[in-house]
């Protein structure tokens, strides 16, 4: 079977690109990234957002100096901090009238066919109603070390999972992003947002243009070959 | 808090309630109670974020309302919370945490862990991987799964059922409601399977299985209307309210 692509895009952020050097949560950041994805999906794309942050937002919640570093305190801090870091993506989402959802997953659903289609099913719904799931690891339960890996294994995930065309990865510096397509093609790094725009429309019309079988994200991000 | 506690018979939030229902919450936490709120209707918020006036029949459809909903939700809990000054976390949980010894040990050592911090978890099905309580339950197996996980020694089901009845008080008039119940017997379980509700997937029999859940471990469970969130002081000042199902544990109640 052909994939043909969806326009289905996966939004990796990590919490540090939207915070300030000395960890807080910067608002100007926030409100800026979300009116470009709420753009881009206005724009007739489908967008995925997989953010982490959740202990970061835990941690400064509870006014704490340093993030805690045994497992048990860090799955109770993300408890905290997931709530706050939803409530802030839907307050920013809300001012461009997008709608979001939230998606908790663990990593073990893919052992579990009934998972995976119901994991499916909620993405697939979501997006046919042109609504942006936001997506983070189920911290609070989750049986793997948390916040080990840079949450690119997590979107990697979501876009096996949703079959997603591309995987956009927020870089820490001001406005710039990786476009990383499903084929083994090169990513692509681009500095402005008008250039993300214009890229990831001619990455979809290549994608369109000869549909691949298989998904060929690169398994790590230090796999990622920029041209 | 079951949705038909949480929400209008139209589906819409009612925020007087949610409002008191934090208050009560947390000046129980004041006292040095400590609290787990298990919370449905995320499908409700849902479905009223995007304007719904049905509710969808559809599994994924219900799903995807819960993901919006669940966001939802959680924001208003924070706010209604916060006006208290009390801290709230949120805990997505599957049945996993009774059928994974790992994974059930993980969630008890995060539930502790908040609940020694002072703060007060609230709790849903992870709807989105994992679809039971949307089908069966509306959080009735899910609380009383989380009532043994943290060895509570209570749990309150708030519907818009007051207790169970001896007979299905919409057709026998002179029914009357069980006070204290001490085995659950089959012919309870008779009674109980026909009462539902038309705005809760949780009927009598899945919160008698709740309490027998409980029972087993030597947790007490009332069964009572949450139309006053008010009444759980009442609960604990020892009043006779709802059906009470006594375990042969500890007892806070009385």
């Amino acid at each position: 079977m052909k994939m043909e692509c969806k326009n289905r895009i996966v939004v990796r952020i990590e919490i540090s690109t939207l915070s300030n050097p000395d960890g807080k949560f910067n608002h100007q950041k926030m409100d800026r990234l979300t009116m470009v994805l709420s753009n881009l999906n206005n724009s007739g794309k489908q967008v995925i957002v997989v953010s982490s942050g959740a202990i970061a937002l835990g941690t400064d919640k509870m006014g704490l100096k340093v993030q805690p570093t045994s497992n048990e305190e860090m799955q109770a801090i993300a408890a905290i901090g997931q709530a706050e870091l939803i409530r802030f993506y839907q307050h920013y989402f809300d001012q461009y009238n997008q709608i979001v959802a939230q998606v908790l997953l663990t990593r073990d659903i893919m052992d579990n066919p009934t998972r995976v289609k119901n994991t499916q099913n909620t993405f697939d719904t979501l997006l046919g109603m042109n609504i942006i799931p936001i997506v983070n690891e189920n911290d609070s339960v989750s049986l793997t070390d948390i916040e080990l890996d840079d949450n690119y294994s997590l979107a990697l995930q979501v876009a096996k999972i949703t079959l997603a065309d591309i995987i956009l990865i927020k870089m820490d510096t001001n406005s710039k992003f990786i476009i990383q397509p499903r084929t083994n093609l090169k990513a692509k790094l681009v500095d402005n947002e008008n250039e993300l725009f214009e890229e990831i429309d001619k990455t979809c019309r290549d994608l369109k243009s000869k549909p691949y079988e298989k998904l060929f994200f690169p398994e790590s991000i230090g796999d990622i070959n920029l041209n | 808090m079951g949705t038909s506690s949480l929400t209008y018979h139209n589906g819409r939030l009612n925020f007087q309630r949610i409002a008191t229902l934090a208050y009560v919450l947390s000046a129980l936490r004041s006292r040095n109670l400590e609290i787990v709120l298990v919370s449905s209707g995320a499908i409700g918020v849902g479905a009223g974020r995007l304007g719904l006036i049905e509710r969808p029949k559809d599994l994924a459809k219900k799903q995807a309302l819960a993901a919006i909903g669940q966001a939802e939700l959680i924001k208003i809990y924070q706010k209604f919370f916060e006006e208290y000054n009390q801290t709230v976390a949120q805990i997505l949980l599957t049945k996993d945490i009774v059928t994974m010894p790992e994974r059930h040990q993980n969630a008890r050592n995060t539930l502790l862990r908040l609940i020694d911090m002072g703060i007060i978890p609230i709790i849903n099905e992870n709807d989105t991987i994992s679809t039971f309580e949307i089908e069966f339950g509306d959080n009735d197996t899910l609380s009383a799964d989380v009532a043994q996980l943290i060895d509570a020694d209570l749990l309150i089901l708030l519907s818009d059922i007051d207790g169970l009845y001896s007979a299905d008080p919409k057709k026998v008039k002179n029914a009357e409601i069980i006070r204290t119940v001490k085995t659950i017997t089959p012919e309870l379980e008779n009674l109980a399977s026909g009462a539902g509700t038309s705005f809760s997937t949780g009927g009598m029999i899945t919160k008698l299985s709740a309490a027998k859940i409980c029972a087993d471990a030597h947790i007490d469970t009332i069964i009572t209307n949450g139309n006053d969130p008010n009444i759980i002081f009442d609960i604990l000042d020892g009043k006779e309210i709802g059906t009470h199902f006594v375990s042969n544990g500890k007892k806070v109640v009385h």
